[in-house]
């Protein structure tokens, strides 16, 4: 890890997902829905696709402006452009 | 007629009373309108303006009489018609005996626009002056002899014009006046029409102020053009002088009036036919003295002068009438600097502000963004406020996903792009949570399916007739979700994942 600035690359992630997490969102922002049993299982899905495109975008950006980082400038391009793409 | 008479003061009336005298005899007129341009030659070196306005005056009262006299009596018209003749037979005369010498021809063009024209106008005292001189070469013409052939086709040509002067005197009035201080310009010096003609464009016609908006509009968008042709535009120095003379009496074409511009065109043939050559030769020089006004003005009035020029060439060409071009473009290139000043000005004040704006537009659009996910923040925050576990909890699970990011990226990452990218799935939440609600309840259902979901997936395009769901699971999903997702058939004849 590094120390002050920079987020060195995750080598391992967990895969499994943060199902209580999930439910939990959902429910406080739309306390009078329901999720079925296995939505969140999609929503996660759905995350995960989301996080994947974004930090696509956001490598391309910086991968342009030649950084050998990811800056918040790119993320915040990236961000725009998923964000758009990702409306429902 | 009579402003014009009360107006102009002691030689004027002496003058106009000589013609009154002499407009009943044919043969009188001649002398009075050979003494009024003696007068003229020694007046006009210590004074030109006075004896031009006197002469004008003159002039103008004779074409008065003869309008009278028309409407009176025939008899009067006929003289009047001989003394006409008369004199275009000695501006003829001055004309036709000198080949090498270009003048003479000019000075016989003004005198028939200047009868048509001075009534109208006091200012034609510029064009008095020609009338002048047309009669005083005649003089030093009748010495030389000129050829009879020459003195035919000339009679030809006056005799139409005044037939045409005649029946369009009430008509072509107004429209003379431009074209006789054209003619007048260049026979004239520069300095004294330069004076004078400014104000009666302005103050004659107050109608006529209102339009020249209408050109501004074309010229703005010309001038900008001018400015970039100029460099193609130019040509050399010689032409120069001359474009730019065309192209300001074009500009006062379409500037002053289109009324006028009409009359001008109608005279114009009469003059036209007449005097081909001399305009050119009297305009030369004007046009040398404009040119080199120009040039010390600055270049952007060449450039464009020159670019008026161009196209207005073929129309001034046609017209004819140069000497209105000689002193109309001193007064346009004034205005035309003027106008070139402000359509530049506001200009460059909009490319300023089109500049401002793009950057203004992009921090505005930066920081709306920015601005909502912290919005989005705060709302969830003050819900979770009670427990902090659970805000906890959601950063957790925010983290989670930002873990996954870093681990997509394949690339190490800003600390705050890390924020950032929480920030962003904040945002992310927050739009599906409301796209879930949306589609479940256009679905008539409190309860939010995989079918929502498989749709809004379908709409964010990550679902394609490629790629159906269950690939983007066996995907990304480790086996024990993909078991729960994908419908697969158990023993006892069971699907699992109910469909």
């Amino acid at each position: 890890m590094a120390l002050s600035t920079t987020v060195s690359q995750r080598k391992q992630i967990k895969r499994k997902a943060p199902r209580g997490f999930l439910k939990r969102v959902f429910k406080q922002r739309k306390p009078h829905l329901r999720l079925e049993s296995r939505g969140d299982l999609l929503v996660h899905l759905n995350c995960l696709l989301f996080v994947h495109r974004l930090a696509e975008e956001s490598r391309a950006n910086a991968c342009e402006d030649k950084c050998g980082v990811i800056n918040k400038d790119h993320v915040l391009a990236a961000a725009k452009v998923i964000l758009k793409k990702s409306r429902g | 007629m009579a402003d014009n008479w009360d107006s102009e003061p002691t030689i004027r009336t002496v003058l106009q009373r000589v013609l009154d005298n002499a407009d009943s005899r044919t043969p009188r007129r001649p002398r009075s309108s050979g003494a009024g341009a003696q007068r003229t030659l020694l007046t006009t070196s210590s004074s030109r303006r006075l004896s031009s306005r006197t002469k004008t005056s003159a002039k103008q009262r004779s074409h008065g009489v003869r309008s009278i006299g028309r409407l009176a009596h025939i008899q009067v018209i006929g003289n009047l018609k001989e003394q006409t003749p008369r004199t275009l037979v000695e501006n003829i005369l001055i004309t036709a005996p000198k080949s090498s010498i270009l003048t003479p021809e000019a000075m016989v063009k003004p005198v028939p626009a200047l009868q048509v024209v001075q009534p109208s106008r006091r200012e034609s005292s510029q064009g008095s002056l020609e009338l002048q001189l047309p009669e005083l070469e005649p003089r030093t013409t009748l010495a030389a002899g000129l050829p009879a052939s020459d003195r035919k086709k000339q009679r030809l040509r006056l005799s139409v014009f005044q037939q045409e002067v005649d029946q369009g005197l009430p008509h072509l009035t107004p429209r003379a006046d431009r074209g006789i201080p054209l003619g007048t310009l260049g026979l004239t010096s520069f300095n004294l029409t330069f004076a004078t003609p400014l104000k009666p464009q302005s103050v004659r016609r107050p109608g006529l102020a209102r339009r020249p908006p209408r050109p501004r509009a074309i010229d703005v968008g010309a001038l900008l053009q001018d400015l970039q042709d100029n460099s193609l535009a130019l040509a050399p120095p010689g032409d120069s002088l001359k474009t730019p003379i065309a192209n300001l009496p074009s500009d006062t074409v379409l500037e002053d009036t289109q009324p006028f511009s009409q009359p001008l065109v109608g005279c114009s043939p009469s003059v036209h036919r007449s005097l081909p050559n001399p305009f050119p030769t009297g305009t030369e020089d004007a046009e040398r003295t404009t040119g080199d006004r120009t040039q010390s003005s600055g270049p952007g009035l060449q450039n464009h002068s020159e670019y008026w020029g161009s196209p207005c060439c073929s129309i001034f060409t046609l017209l004819g009438a140069t000497a209105l071009a000689c002193f109309v473009s001193e007064v346009m290139e004034a205005e035309e600097s003027q106008e070139t000043m402000e359509t530049e000005e506001p200009e460059g004040s909009s490319e300023d502000e089109n500049t401002s704006d793009r950057p203004g537009k992009k921090p505005s659009i930066l920081p709306s963004e920015t601005r909502e996910p912290v919005s989005a923040r705060l709302t969830p925050r003050p819900r979770t406020a009670g427990s902090r576990p659970r805000q906890d909890s959601y950063k957790a699970g925010l983290n989670h996903y930002a873990k996954l990011f870093s681990f997509y990226a394949k690339m190490p990452m800003e600390r705050k792009a890390f924020e950032m990218v929480e920030k962003c799935l904040d945002k992310y939440f927050q739009h599906l949570c409301n796209d879930l609600e949306v589609f479940a309840a256009h679905a008539g259902r409190k309860t939010v399916r995989p079918e929502d979901l498989e749709l809004l997936m379908r709409r964010q395009g990550l679902i394609t007739d490629q790629v159906s769901l269950y690939v983007l699971v066996e995907r990304h999903l480790p086996l024990e979700y993909r078991q729960l997702l994908i419908p697969c058939a158990f023993s006892g004849n069971s699907v699992f994942p109910v469909q």
